[in-house]
């Protein structure tokens, strides 16, 4: 029995964070509706490399390892036509994952007592570099200065150009997957609904591991005047540990390949290629070794087949750009 | 106000170190009762990691990394390696509906507590155990492997409200930590040439002040001119060198070079204001200090203060999942070492006062771990 298959997420995301919190529930049989703007698609599309050398929307890295098992529907929610539809999906939905600046689904009369409104028990999570509240929560951030802001660039010892990757987006995203699904539960049971803000600034800064304890134990320390007494933890190093595996050397992890751990699987326009697997295992639950969705692929399915329009309403909102 | 999400899931917690716990304790911030279970000769190594004077009176409860790590849980010591320990725990399996563990690929098999074991004590028991070596390849490698616990727990919940049945869970640390390079591993997997696009001005830029750093990224053209307006330099934004992120990338060393001249004249504060006002990200290179005074972090209330018995008062980063409608706090200071001992033995498992008495004589049950003298 595919007892996540019930759980239903629709993802408004836009960033490495959102996707890779939906990712984990949609490769454990969650059914995950993209909602994917009209024309370019989602945003991670763009970012390679890319299958066959040539930037394409259906062959980019970045999407294809993060849209696993996900179902796609184009749909423009800037207009009021598209948040019509939106609102249809948010009545059979247990979760919305979205990563706008604070304000933005309010502007659009999404927000969280809109949303409250239309479906009880929903749980709203909002992903941000720094969250919904505070006197950064409008500042702009990149991988870059997302990882700048929570400490762990400075425990790194990375170099000028910075760690590589999206190191703080992907931390967000899988904390906002845990804590989105315990939230979920809560709902299903209780009928609670939540709001949650993560922030992925405080994300990184609840991983610093002895450094935040030390300090904070120094700062309490010495303003209580006791002076600070000899350090007996044994010295840590900042910087990576000497047995550094590169990216480049994992696929080659012998230790992995016995694990199983890499999966192949097969894409109609990016052809067969090697995914990493999952962060964790369970007994139970099968993960789900299935592909990213084309662009707008479950059009028809979701929005015919399941909201019951016709192919010819269907047919004039392709037209006017709202799907 | 509602009820904290996993109130009424109680955790049976015998983990120790950095991952395992950091998932523990975020169960126990969303309102699960987590007992973490220890032993008089095997108690959380955080424990004597600590900055107490050898001869403090309770130095093992006066670890930070420890305290930091363990705040909202419950605590009890019990030998679970002992034939009638091992049977008590078998009594709290049967009554709790997760146990967490972190010993080490067949340590549970050898303590005779496997996960069918613990099926049979209760056949809805999630067991999760946390396997691999540690992760120090990245800072936040440990943290990674608990959290994918966490998560994996709470979709295990789901499914038991949906089947009936519990389940076993393994989070191999390294597994964990792979996932967060998916998209360069494929990437590998196609052969391909870098990542496009290329994103440049970015990087790191030495402001006033020693050690102190600015990121900052020019996604596009216009982000790039406005950059260049804010360094009052905006002849750069017509430069045919910088016109397009091919060419700033290609002629970066120069671009850094004249974007440093302005961060050093500014601290990194100052620096980020002034970019993210004209709608650059920028943010500065924040260290450890800098987290835990940060006003951001503050306006937010991430630090909370926190009384332990023995250790005292200091701030400890709060829970900071943030739910609207179940506000989530530092409910309980980490656990003293058996301070729970009368709540699971006397509340949870209705043991008499001979019978606790007798299991302490016999070395079961304590209110103290044996702690060497000399350290």
């Amino acid at each position: 029995m595919d007892a996540l298959a019930d759980i239903r997420i629709l993802d408004l995301s836009d960033g490495v964070a959102g996707a890779y919190c939906t990712k984990l529930f949609a490769d454990y049989g969650a059914d995950i509706i993209v909602i994917e703007p009209p024309g370019s698609g989602h945003p991670l599309r763009r970012y390679g490399p890319f299958a066959g050398g040539r930037p394409h929307p259906e062959t980019g890295a970045l999407w294809l390892y993060l849209g696993t098992n996900k179902r796609s529907v184009t749909l423009e929610i800037g207009s009021a036509a598209g948040r019509d539809l939106f609102r249809r999906l948010v009545e059979e939905a247990h979760v919305i994952v979205e990563s706008f600046p604070p304000g933005h689904m309010e502007s659009l009369g999404l927000d969280f007592r809109a949303l409250r409104g239309i479906k009880r028990r929903i749980v709203l999570v909002s992903i941000t570099p720094f969250g919904q509240t505070g006197p950064r929560a409008g500042w702009r951030a990149t991988s870059l200065t997302s990882f700048a802001s929570g400490g762990q660039m400075s425990l790194s010892g990375t170099s000028q150009r910075g760690p590589g990757g999206y190191p703080a987006e992907y931390q967000a995203g899988l904390q906002a997957f845990a804590a989105a699904a315990t939230a979920a539960y809560n709902a299903d049971a209780l009928e609670v609904p939540q709001h949650i803000d993560i922030s992925a600034q405080e994300c990184t800064a609840s991983a610093l591991g002895m450094h935040l304890p030390r300090w904070a134990y120094q700062k309490a320390a010495t303003s209580e005047g006791r002076g600070i007494e000899a350090e007996r933890s044994p010295r840590v190093s900042a910087g990576p540990a000497a047995s550094v595996h590169t990216v480049d050397e994992i696929p080659e992890s012998a230790r992995l390949a016995a694990r199983g751990y890499f999966q192949e699987i097969d894409h109609p326009r990016a052809g067969r290629l090697t995914y990493s697997g999952s962060p964790f295992r369970m007994s139970e639950v099968a993960w789900r070794a299935g592909r990213a969705p084309l662009l707008g692929e479950h059009n028809e399915e979701i929005f015919c087949g399941e909201l019951h329009l016709s192919r010819q309403e269907l047919f004039h909102l392709c037209a006017a750009g709202v799907v | 106000m509602f009820r904290l999400p996993l109130h009424g899931i109680r955790v049976l917690d015998l983990t120790m170190g950095w991952a395992a716990p950091y998932a523990t304790r975020l169960l126990a911030d969303m309102g699960a009762e987590v007992i973490k279970i220890e032993a008089t000769n095997r108690w959380d190594p955080l424990r004597s990691l600590s900055g107490a004077a050898s001869g403090a009176e309770r130095a093992w409860d006066r670890s930070p990394y420890f305290n930091h790590m363990n705040r909202n849980k419950y605590g009890c010591a019990l030998d679970i390696s002992k034939p009638r320990g091992r049977d008590l725990f078998l009594e709290l399996v049967a009554i709790s509906n997760v146990v967490v563990e972190s010993f080490g690929t067949g340590a549970m098999e050898e303590l005779d507590l496997g996960y069918r074991v613990l099926q049979e004590a209760n056949p809805e028991i999630i067991v999760v155990s946390l396997t691999g070596q540690e992760e120090h390849q990245a800072i936040y490698g440990e943290a990674v492997a608990g959290v994918a616990a966490t998560g994996a727990i709470a979709l295990a919940l789901w499914h038991r409200r949906r089947t009936g049945r519990g389940q076993y869970i393994e989070v191999d640390r390294q597994e964990a930590l792979v996932g967060l390079m998916g998209g360069q591993i494929l990437g590998l997997s196609m052969k391909a040439q870098k990542p496009h696009p290329l994103i440049a001005p970015q990087g790191c830029y030495p402001c006033s002040g020693d050690e102190q750093w600015l990121t900052l990224a020019c996604q596009d053209d216009a982000q790039f001119a406005a950059l260049c307006d804010i360094i009052g330099r905006r002849d750069l934004a017509a430069d045919p060198r910088f016109a397009d992120g091919t060419g700033r990338h290609r002629n970066r060393d120069a671009l850094n070079g004249l974007i440093a001249a302005w961060t050093r004249g500014r601290t990194k504060e100052e620096a980020a204001e002034a970019l993210q006002a004209a709608g650059v990200p920028a943010m500065p290179v924040l260290s450890v200090p800098d987290v835990f005074a940060d006003p951001h972090l503050r306006a937010r209330g991430f630090f909370e203060l926190v009384s332990h018995s023995v250790a005292g008062v200091w701030e400890v980063e709060g829970p900071h999942w943030r739910l609207s409608e179940s506000p989530a706090h530092i409910r309980l200071p980490a656990p003293a070492f058996g301070e729970h001992n009368e709540y699971v033995f006397r509340y949870l498992l209705g043991l008499s006062q001979e019978e606790i008495e007798a299991l302490a004589r016999e070395g079961l049950i304590a209110g103290r771990p044996e702690w060497p003298t000399e350290r």
